[in-house]
């Protein structure tokens, strides 16, 4: 009996990091979930006013949570294990229990405001927690998955998928954080949190371009810029993005096309970086990548240009014709700072991702 | 290309106008003091698809509906929404744009989203408490308002919100 506890305590020393990459891989698997289902959640919300708690989008993001838990359990048990490299491993396991205690909090914290308050908006004290934990636990995911690969030096394919499972839900919960701060859709009965116009304005100009090129460059230069990293990353996203917040409304069906006119900077993008893999191509690759935000967006960034702009009231089926109505004047407005901001992020991105690989 | 070639071929598209129809009936005109009606509805989008599809049932002779109108069937997607009077509601088609004051209370019944060809019904049992004229008015509004193919009826006596409304006139015998 002895000697098998033994033999099982010498195998888990052995495979600990391993086992700290598997929880990774679950809490950025558990973030995904949770990301998709949130973006479910608004097209939901808007199209049919659910009435309810428990709803498919709440289920699908609560099993995320689930998920990312079990992760950050088993990034415990690896980390407890691991013989060498600890310090490694400590910030990234940080986070994800940061991350996890924030959305684990945000469940019953969400119950009791809807229970109290009915229906909340988009942002407000329970789903900004939510959104904390999901940013917190990806970024843990992310720097425990990244540094694995460094560690051992793997640079195959599977090593970039799973770079790319690393930076989604960032991407996707940073997203999160930054419409939360810039749609109008946080007034309630009870509370008024919308952000005010002008500063919900800035906000998405300055936010959503810095963190596509950001997250779309790091992943890059993870991989070593290998070629097809930002395409496959950006095509997940636009996927994602499309079945939650396109697709599930009938009205925008049509607009599908339009959409996916958004892989010609990715690939582009893409090109760029992975043919020269230098520092200034990164700033042109960046500046291309943060000017496509209004159309990376479609469709709801229209209503933080609407509200500024025009003030009309938008109900879901006319979106369409009111982005496309608004896009000349918010191109003219936004796409020199997007382009900055686009620059701005691929330079920070090179000193974070040195940040995720050097370690603490 | 995305930019400047698309939004054209985008602008050009049609906006959805969803287009309600209403029919609507009182099962009695006649009735002694303390018995009871039923009015019935059933309405439909007879145009595009839309977003909201709302049944309205007003009662101006009314300061409160409690004990009064009671629902006995419904099978829009969402719960109808009590107003009372005081309340501030949407007026003159604006989508909550404009607002008044109501001055009396109604039920809305509501569906989002709505695709062509929808039905919905709505039955309501109603036990007047006073004598005379019991009056009710009907209409139904689709969202987006885009002109005056999205409400019905399209034409007649307005209500306190500046919108037409179908009226029936129940007579409350002693």
């Amino acid at each position: 009996m002895e000697i098998r506890q033994t033999q099982f305590h010498s195998s888990l020393q052995k495979n600990s990091p391993k086992i700290f990459l598997i929880g990774s891989i679950l809490a950025s698997l558990g973030i995904l979930l949770v990301t998709v289902g949130g973006s479910w959640d608004i097209t939901n919300h808007l199209l049919n006013k659910p009435e309810s708690f428990f709803s498919p989008p709440h289920a699908l993001m609560y099993s995320g949570v689930a998920i990312g838990l079990i992760g950050a359990a088993i990034s415990f048990l690896g980390y407890r294990n691991l013989q060498e490299s600890k310090d490694v491993f400590r910030l990234p396991l940080q986070l994800k229990f940061i991350g996890i205690f924030l959305l684990v909090g945000a469940g019953p914290f969400d119950y009791v405001w809807h229970s109290n308050f009915g229906l909340d908006g988009l942002l407000s004290p329970p789903h900004f927690t939510l959104l904390g934990g999901m940013l917190f636990c990806s970024l843990g995911g992310m720097f425990g998955i990244s540094r694995f690969l460094k560690t051992r030096e793997l640079k195959n394919n599977f090593a970039n998928y799973l770079l790319v499972l690393a930076t989604l839900p960032v991407w996707l919960a940073g997203s999160g954080v930054i419409s939360s701060l810039s749609l109008p859709f946080s007034n309630t009965d009870y509370f008024e949190f919308n952000p005010e116009p002008t500063f919900a304005f800035v906000i998405a100009t300055v936010a959503y371009p810095f963190f596509i090129s950001l997250i779309c460059i790091v992943t890059a230069k993870l991989s070593n810029f290998k070629p097809g990293v930002i395409t496959i990353l950006g095509g997940l996203f636009l996927l994602i993005y499309g079945m939650t917040a396109i697709v599930p409304n009938f009205a925008l069906l049509e607009s599908v096309e339009f959409y996916s006119m958004n892989m010609i900077p990715i690939v582009m993008a893409d090109l760029i970086v992975s043919f020269r893999k230098t520092k200034k191509v990164s700033f042109v690759a960046g500046g291309i990548l943060g000017s496509g935000f209004y159309m990376v967006y479609y469709p709801y960034i229209m209503y933080t240009y609407n509200e500024f702009l025009l003030g009309k009231l938008v109900s879901p089926s006319m979106i369409y014709h009111t982005y496309f109505e608004l896009m000349p004047q918010v191109i003219q407005f936004t796409i020199i700072p997007a382009v900055i901001m686009g620059v701005i992020g691929a330079l920070v991105a090179f000193r974070f991702s040195n940040k995720i690989l050097v370690k603490n | 290309m995305t930019v400047f070639v698309l939004p054209e071929k985008f602008l050009g598209k049609d906006q959805f106008t969803p287009t309600p129809y209403l029919e609507a009936e009182v099962s009695s005109t006649q009735i002694n003091l303390g018995e009871s009606f039923r009015l019935s509805t059933i309405s439909e989008n007879i145009g595009d698809y839309g977003d909201i599809h709302i049944v309205s049932a007003a009662f101006p002779t009314l300061t409160k509906t409690d004990g009064i109108v009671r629902m006995v069937s419904y099978d829009f997607s969402n719960s109808p929404i009590y107003i009372e009077s005081g309340d501030e509601i949407g007026a003159k088609y604006s989508g909550g744009l404009e607002t008044v004051y109501a001055q009396y209370p109604s039920i809305e019944a509501m569906s989002r989203p709505i695709h062509p060809g929808t039905k919905y019904t709505m039955d309501l049992q109603i036990t007047p408490d006073e004598l005379g004229p019991f009056t009710v008015y009907v209409k139904s509004i689709d969202i987006p308002h885009t002109s005056s193919l999205s409400h019905f009826p399209t034409e007649g006596q307005l209500d306190h919100q500046g919108e037409y409304v179908l009226v029936y006139t129940v007579n409350v015998n002693p």
